[in-house]
């Protein structure tokens, strides 16, 4: 993965502080492709011990009480993954749970979640909501290793695969998203 | 003889039964009863002959959630057990022992629903590499094949990566590789063929100096079945 210093305006866009139409015309592909980098590095696994999970966990019961501040923790998490992966990955896969970030944009949606097998394949199990852009749906949640498919469920009814991730048939006619950790 | 075939015969009755009743406990409530009923039974055929039943029960799952009508749900699943027998007849002609490994047979069955063929299987679990890994590069092949990586490709890269003893959590970076590869304009081709070359080297010549030796170094080599006489 490269390492790409981005102007202060993309990292304002990055961190929901802008949107894109607040860019210059100038910075808007740089923050097209800064967001598109950033949806492709959540679906990328990041293996963290079940004890930072823990914190995670308690810094997403703090988040009811700093509901503003989340949005900027969660993308500045992914922009560390953005510019550094940890360098030594797990070697002992059932000792691990990964954090997966999915994101959808979804103009003019009024609920979003997500599917999968993880879940249980139950639409009200798992929203998303909505990060700083009115458009943009976001959750995070821990999963085991291995290889799950999934799809975005838009407005209870609308199945989506997810248009950053590879995706299979799902037997009956549509596409699945596969995210394997 | 005949008490070696009443014990096998015996130990096939009880894992059906089983696999029915997990089944039957998972699915209860979940989807029509005719799905249930469809899953039971080809669930508990396929728990005899050493298949996961686990993708059965998922697929009938997400048909319900999707609703969808219920001969089609019963054609996906039918479809499934047919990629999990494929998967299995594939790692035995490669020479796993048996029983194969249920994860490793899931696996395969995903491999092959993205698009890779049984001989594909085999090709990647004739690496001699541990079961664990095996059953990682098997997902990973699935998921590259999904990015849209030529099929020769995916085995060449996967097939490379697990011969230069790469660890589960390196084969889990290809995707992501060939994501970033394909975003400075190679095409899936271009870009699985060029780390492919990389790993190929590796297996060749051992990892690069500063990187040392792989993490499993020292892992007792994949138990194979015994040559036929």
């Amino acid at each position: 993965m490269t390492q790409h210093e981005f102007d202060p305006r993309v990292k304002q866009l990055l961190d929901g502080e802008l949107t894109l139409a607040d860019l210059p015309a100038e910075l808007r592909a740089e923050g097209e492709e800064a967001l598109r980098l950033l949806a492709g590095v959540d679906r990328t696994s990041v293996s963290v011990p079940a004890v930072t999970w823990r914190v995670m966990a308690a810094l997403e019961r703090r988040r009811r009480r700093l509901w503003w501040l989340a949005p900027a923790v969660a993308i500045a998490a992914a922009v560390v993954l953005l510019l550094g992966r940890p360098s030594t990955p797990p070697t002992t896969l059932s000792a691990t749970v990964v954090t997966v970030r999915f994101v959808l944009v979804a103009p003019g949606a009024h609920q979003v979640s997500v599917a999968g097998t993880f879940n249980r394949w139950d639409p009200s199990a798992t929203p998303l909501v909505r990060s700083g852009t009115a458009d943009t749906w976001v959750a995070t949640i821990a999963l085991p290793p291995g290889e799950h498919q999934y799809a975005f469920v838009v407005d209870g009814a609308r199945w989506v695969p997810d248009p950053a991730a590879p995706a299979v048939d799902d037997g009956f006619g549509r596409r699945n998203s596969v995210l394997t950790l | 003889m005949m008490r070696t075939g009443m014990i096998l015969g015996l130990t096939l009755f009880a894992t059906t039964l089983d696999a029915q009743q997990t089944i039957a406990e998972r699915l209860t409530g979940r989807v029509p009863s005719e799905i249930a009923a469809l899953v039971q039974e080809l669930g508990g055929a396929a728990a005899s002959r050493g298949l996961p039943v686990d993708p059965l029960i998922q697929k009938a799952i997400e048909g319900n959630a999707k609703a969808i009508p219920a001969d089609r749900v019963a054609i996906a699943i039918r479809g499934v057990v047919a990629q999990l027998d494929s998967a299995a007849a594939a790692l035995r002609d490669a020479g796993v022992a048996s029983p194969v490994d249920t994860l490793e047979i899931a696996a395969g069955g995903f491999a092959i629903t993205a698009g890779l063929r049984g001989r594909d299987i085999g090709e990647l679990a004739r690496t001699g590499r541990p079961t664990s890994d095996v059953i990682v590069g098997l997902r990973v092949a699935g998921t590259l094949a999904a990015m849209g990586v030529p099929r020769e490709e995916t085995v060449r890269l996967v097939g490379s990566s697990l011969r230069a003893q790469q660890a589960p959590g390196e084969l889990l970076t290809l995707p992501g590789r060939v994501q970033s590869e394909m975003a400075r304009g190679a095409t899936p081709a271009q870009a699985a063929a060029g780390l492919a070359r990389a790993a190929a080297a590796q297996a060749r010549h051992g990892p690069p100096p500063d990187r040392g030796p792989p993490p499993d170094h020292g892992r007792p080599p994949r138990p194979l079945a015994p040559p036929l006489p």
